[in-house]
């Protein structure tokens, strides 16, 4: 098979999985519908794979190939054609969303096995993961804005899987808005890109790079473009959704809501980079964008008491780190961290997962503490993600995220700079949050309800094999992931993701003896705050007061209001708005006044029925008088 | 072979002949119903023939061109080119929904009852192949009738109330386009002709507002939309259906069809404001539905807001936008007939209609719930769907006009999430509401009402996959029509 047909076959397989499981319906036992999934996703990675290894072999200029199967809009010189592109970058986002696709819906047999809308958890999630392969794969924009609108609608879905919790269904509704704002700016952008260069063909926009720079739209665009990569990566400021999106199921915030949909944002401005290259003030702002939010993100984390929370906390912020990398034109960086932060992010999650299932749907880490007890694999598992999370070399982690920083001392400058010394006091923060989570949850006494609990759910080991395999599989990519790109000795990333400037420029690429440097001052803040947290909260029993609330903690642990600000900007100014216009311009204009029509009608209809009075004798005598008059008035004209 | 062949006269004459029929036999309310949507499937059929053997880019196809009244210069003249197919198969594909939903839901529909629709039926193919003038107004004209029966007799309780206010103001507007057409007419050189290609480049300002009226309180455009949120409730569900579907439609396509080639100046001189109206019905519409209470309010609302995205479409006077604008209505079609439909069954199934006595339907109903989540999500326009396609055309062109056009009408997609979701969440989600409890027990097996919606998604779904099926047979009509106004306009 040629290289576009494992490619499209990759790209087909969990939409056959998800129409399968639909129209099978109740026909097979449930149990079935998540084998379905999984073998599609099986199939999906191994042609991804195969077309990943064709793709590998060809010499830097020939990787990329390009194919249309229909045309799927026109109007007008306007086309949108379903057609992919696949080269490097799309190549890797491919491996990492079936792959670690492929293993999270192998943990989600075992996780989701009591529950009886099992069915419907697996064809939402092959619908996600065929939604997020269009986003991906997509050649033009238009199809990108596509996947970009599935990916949100699987996300809403998946977020919202127990729809009888008003939670949840809140949650879903909130990431779906938030996202269909990202979704309108990335629309405007590509509305403008399209205005201008008459295209949507990603490689043909890349070609009117210098066009849309001479006519001063290009910083528009970029940032139209960011608005939609901000939405859905959970930047600032539409970041809100993300810690909500956690009512979903556990393996859902692990694929969706960490691995994959979220790093989009990501993905689009590396994909974009030889606009984002040429704008320089638009690249500048997302690294200050990504510098605050990874400070931000971190200290918030801090203040959480919900597990999941706070690992959704931590994703905002390694995203954060991946937009700095991206800002700063390391594109390959952003890429390598998102890499590797789907193995040990993914790891995390599922880790998190199960404790829940061990203390019986308990999130709440104050209800936790002593679990190594019950749950040793985990605890080692969770070891291992934590280390991978603060980026302590030789974890995966440390590598990918070093890369990025030390692309900032590449670049230089004020922005260089702030890139740096954000992303060392994030190692910092992340150090702390990340093993305050890890000494409350396994270390030190068992809460009461922790004592209860765990020893009922953990009598048959940790998990059926199921859900541990595919963690086991994580975690060990979490800890070797980092041989993508060692300094100095492996350069897997910068050779392969070369061809993705399109020939428009180079990307930023650090010296070996900065990568160093920065690993060594990066690893040291990322310890001490793991020195720190285990001080704090290492050994004696948890006692987590049950609010802070004193002086400037507030605003970490209230989240930094942000709720509070869309709530009072946006959604109760629309819900006003309703109000009002439904009482003082829909009512009192067009309802009140058309509602007297009908009698208004009846008054003139009354009139005429006086003269309906039945007597022949009447009517004959008006017929008369009305056709004399009418001969009158024609002799007379005549 | 070809002298067999079905054309649109055909089209016409077979709910036409149905109806009468359905009239005169004597036969029981149930098999009335059956007959009826054996007659709408019988078009449908036949317009599928005619999808198929359609000649894209081949103009007016399937027609017939008779003298009628020769004096006056009325012919009998029908024909089908890209966008009118657009409209017919939508026309079939729906009125065969309605006529079957109304069937299944019987209760006190009578032989007549079915005969209406079926006329209904006939009027809105007639007007949607018109080639001359005076056919499309007597379609235009045709279709108060059978809806003045069908929502007056068997409507809800303030039927006569909304029937009136519906009946008085639409006439209202065809009487003044009627004086409209006959001053057109007797404007032309030559001898008269009410030939709708032949009927170009009038100035008449005056004229061309009868027009705009009589298109303008039929789609509705804010502010003619008065009579609509009363006629969508209290209206049978398939006629609310075919109302909010069909019947508007006639209005956005009377915009395109006839005002935009017969006064490109005038519309070139007015379209900012007329862009602004757009705009305006378009917000107002959507924040209206995200507050209603019940489902009917919701989508009678919605459907003000997509009017106004049609409009706007149609306004901005470039290929994107009278392409999309054309494919929306479609689009909109489909999905606010199941929209109705589905509130319609809901309400036989609960009693209710109201959001305080819904929710939770989803548990136990996966099929209902399947399609209440398909039908919402489209109708949000989410990136993928057709209705995605058609409103991308359409916020392109605007963008493509005047920025700030198609900025603040994308803002409406926002606004059309936030009222779908809380739709769709009001029915499937949350606490199980007190009529649900109260209604039958949950059905695994879908009734008979639920599958009338089923094509509908189905054509939904198609047209998703593959969108360019439609704009690629309409964008040689759309062009054509938009392009003499936007000459104007670009003077």
């Amino acid at each position: 098979m040629s290289t576009s047909g494992y490619v499209w076959a990759s790209f087909a397989a969990p939409l056959v999985g998800c129409v399968l499981i639909t129209l099978l319906a109740d026909r097979v036992p449930r149990r079935v519908a998540g084998l379905v999934a999984c073998a599609a996703m099986l199939v999906s990675f191994v042609l991804g794979v195969l077309a990943f290894l064709d793709l590998r072999d060809r010499p830097a200029e020939e990787r990329v190939v390009a194919d249309t199967i229909w045309t799927w809009l026109s109007a007008g010189d306007f086309r949108a054609d379903v057609g992919i592109l696949f080269d490097p970058l799309s190549a890797v986002m491919l491996l990492v969303v079936s792959g670690v696709g492929f293993l999270i819906h192998v943990y989600s047999l075992g996780y989701m096995h009591d529950d009886a809308q099992e069915r419907r958890f697996f064809a939402y999630m092959n619908l996600f993961v065929f939604s997020m392969l269009i986003l991906v794969l997509a050649g033009n924009l238009v199809l990108l804005l596509v996947g970009w609108g599935m990916v949100g609608l699987s996300s809403y879905l998946l977020i919202g899987f127990w729809h009888h919790r008003p939670t949840a269904v809140a949650a879903a509704k909130k990431a779906f808005v938030m996202n269909a704002v990202g979704d309108v700016g990335l629309a405007i952008g590509t509305f403008l890109i399209f205005r201008e260069l008459g295209t949507v063909d990603y490689r043909e926009v890349f070609a009117g790079v210098p066009v849309l720079s001479d006519r001063g739209h290009l910083d528009w665009a970029c940032g139209l473009l960011l608005i939609g990569a901000l939405a859905k990566s959970a930047q600032i400021p539409l970041h809100t959704w993300l810690p909500d999106a956690m009512e979903g199921p556990t393996p859902v915030s692990a694929l969706i809501h960490a691995a994959t949909m979220v790093t989009a944002g990501v993905y689009l401005v590396a994909r974009m980079n030889p606009l984002y290259a040429e704008s320089g003030a638009i690249s500048n702002l997302i690294v200050v964008i990504g510098a605050t939010g990874l400070v931000m993100a971190g200290l918030i984390a801090l203040f959480q008491h919900d597990i999941k929370r706070i690992i959704a906390y931590s994703t905002m912020s390694q995203i954060a780190y991946m937009f700095m990398g991206v800002g700063l034109g390391a594109y390959w960086a952003g890429m390598y961290h998102l890499v590797t932060h789907a193995f040990f992010k993914a790891l995390l999650f599922m880790g998190a997962g199960i404790v829940i299932h061990a203390l019986h749907d308990q999130q709440d880490i104050r209800h936790m503490g002593g679990l190594r007890r019950f749950l040793p694999r985990t605890t080692i598992l969770m070891w291992i993600g934590s280390l991978a999370l603060v980026g302590i070399v030789p974890f995966s982690g440390g590598w990918s995220k070093d890369a990025i920083l030390s692309s900032g001392l590449e670049v230089g400058g004020a922005i260089g700079w702030v890139a740096w010394v954000a992303g060392i006091v994030g190692a910092f923060l992340t150090g702390l949050y990340s093993f305050r989570l890890l000494f409350l949850v396994f270390y030190g006494e068992s809460s009461p309800y922790a004592a209860d609990e765990a020893p009922k759910h953990t009598d048959h080991g940790e998990g059926p094999a199921t859900m541990l395999w595919p963690v086991y599989a994580l975690a060990a990519l979490a800890t070797v992931g980092g041989l993508l790109q060692i300094p100095g000795v492996t350069h897997y990333m910068t050779d392969f993701l070369e061809p993705i400037t399109y020939g428009t420029g180079e990307m930023v690429e650090p010296s070996v003896a900065q990568e160093y440097l920065t690993t060594a001052a990066a690893v040291a803040a990322g310890l001490l705050g793991s020195v720190l947290a285990f001080r704090l909260w290492g050994r004696r029993p948890a006692v987590i007061p049950e609010r802070a609330s004193t002086g400037l903690a507030v605003l970490p642990e209230r989240r930094f209001l942000w709720d509070e600000l869309y709530d009072a900007i946006l959604y109760r100014p629309a819900a006003a708005a309703s109000n009002l216009i439904r009482r003082f311009v829909e009512r009192p204009f067009f309802e009140a006044p058309l509602d007297a029509v009908g009698p208004a009608s009846r008054l003139v209809a009354r009139g005429f029925g006086v003269s309906q009075t039945g007597v022949v004798r009447l009517y004959a005598l008006v017929f008369a008088v009305g056709v004399g008059a009418l001969l009158l008035l024609f002799m007379v004209q005549a | 072979m070809d002298s067999l062949s079905i054309n649109a006269t055909a089209l016409i004459a077979v709910p036409l002949v149905g109806a009468v029929l359905l009239a005169l036999l004597p036969v029981s309310r149930a098999l009335a119903g059956y007959l009826a949507t054996l007659v709408s499937l019988a078009v449908a059929g036949a317009v599928a023939g005619l999808v198929y053997r359609f000649d894209i880019g081949g103009g007016e196809q399937f027609a017939t061109d008779e003298a009628w009244v020769a004096d006056l210069g009325i012919r009998f003249h029908v024909g089908i080119d890209g966008l009118s197919l657009a409209m017919v198969a939508m026309t079939a594909l729906v009125m065969a929904c309605a006529v079957g939903y109304a069937a299944w839901e019987g209760g006190a529909r009578t032989r007549a009852y079915y005969a209406l629709l079926l006329l209904l039926e006939s009027a809105l193919l007639l007007l949607f192949t018109a080639q001359d003038l005076i056919m499309f107004y007597v379609g235009f004209e045709a279709m108060l009738i059978p809806l003045y029966f069908l929502i007056g007799v068997w409507g809800g309780a303030r039927r006569t109330q909304a029937t009136l206010k519906f009946i008085v103001y639409t006439f209202v507007g065809t009487l003044l386009m009627l004086v409209g057409m006959i001053a057109l007419a007797l404007d032309q050189e030559g001898p008269i002709t009410f030939d709708i290609d032949a009927l170009s480049g009038s100035t008449s300002e005056w004229i061309f507002a009868t027009f705009l009226v009589a298109f303008a309180i039929k789609s509705p455009i804010w502010p003619f939309h008065g009579w609509l949120p009363d006629a969508y409730r209290q209206s049978p569900p398939e006629v609310a259906a075919v109302l909010s579907g069909l019947a508007s439609k006639a209005g956005a396509y009377g915009l395109l069809r006839l005002v935009l080639p017969i006064f490109p100046e005038p519309v070139a001189e007015y379209r900012d404001i007329l862009l602004v109206l757009a705009m305006i019905g378009l917000l107002y519409g959507s924040l209206l539905a995200f507050r209603q209470p019940d489902s009917r309010g919701v989508i009678a609302y919605s459907s003000i807001g997509q009017m106004g995205l049609i409009t706007l479409g149609i306004f901005v006077l470039n290929d994107r936008g009278a392409s999309g604008a054309a494919f929306q209505m479609v689009n909109h079609a489909l999905l606010s007939a199941s929209l109705f439909l589905l509130a319609g069954w809901v309400a036989t199934q609960t009693g209710s209609d109201l959001f305080v006595r819904l929710g939770g339907l989803a548990r136990g109903r996966p099929i209902l719930a399947t399609i209440v989540l398909v039908v919402g999500v489209a109708t949000l326009a989410v990136p993928g769907s057709s209705t995605f396609a058609s409103e991308f055309l359409i916020l392109l062109g605007a963008f493509e006009y005047e920025v700030w056009a198609g900025v603040l009408a994308s803002t409406a997609i926002v606004l059309a999430a936030m009222y779908m979701l809380r739709w769709i969440s009001a029915l499937l989600h949350d606490r199980v509401g007190g009529a649900v409890e109260a209604g039958e027990p949950p059905d695994l097996v879908p009734s008979g009402g639920l599958l009338t919606i089923v094509p509908l998604v189905l054509a939904v779904l198609a047209l998703s996959f593959y969108p360019f099926g439609v704009t690629d047979r309409i964008d040689a009509d759309t062009s054509r029509l938009a392009e003499p106004a936007a000459e104007a306009a670009a003077r």
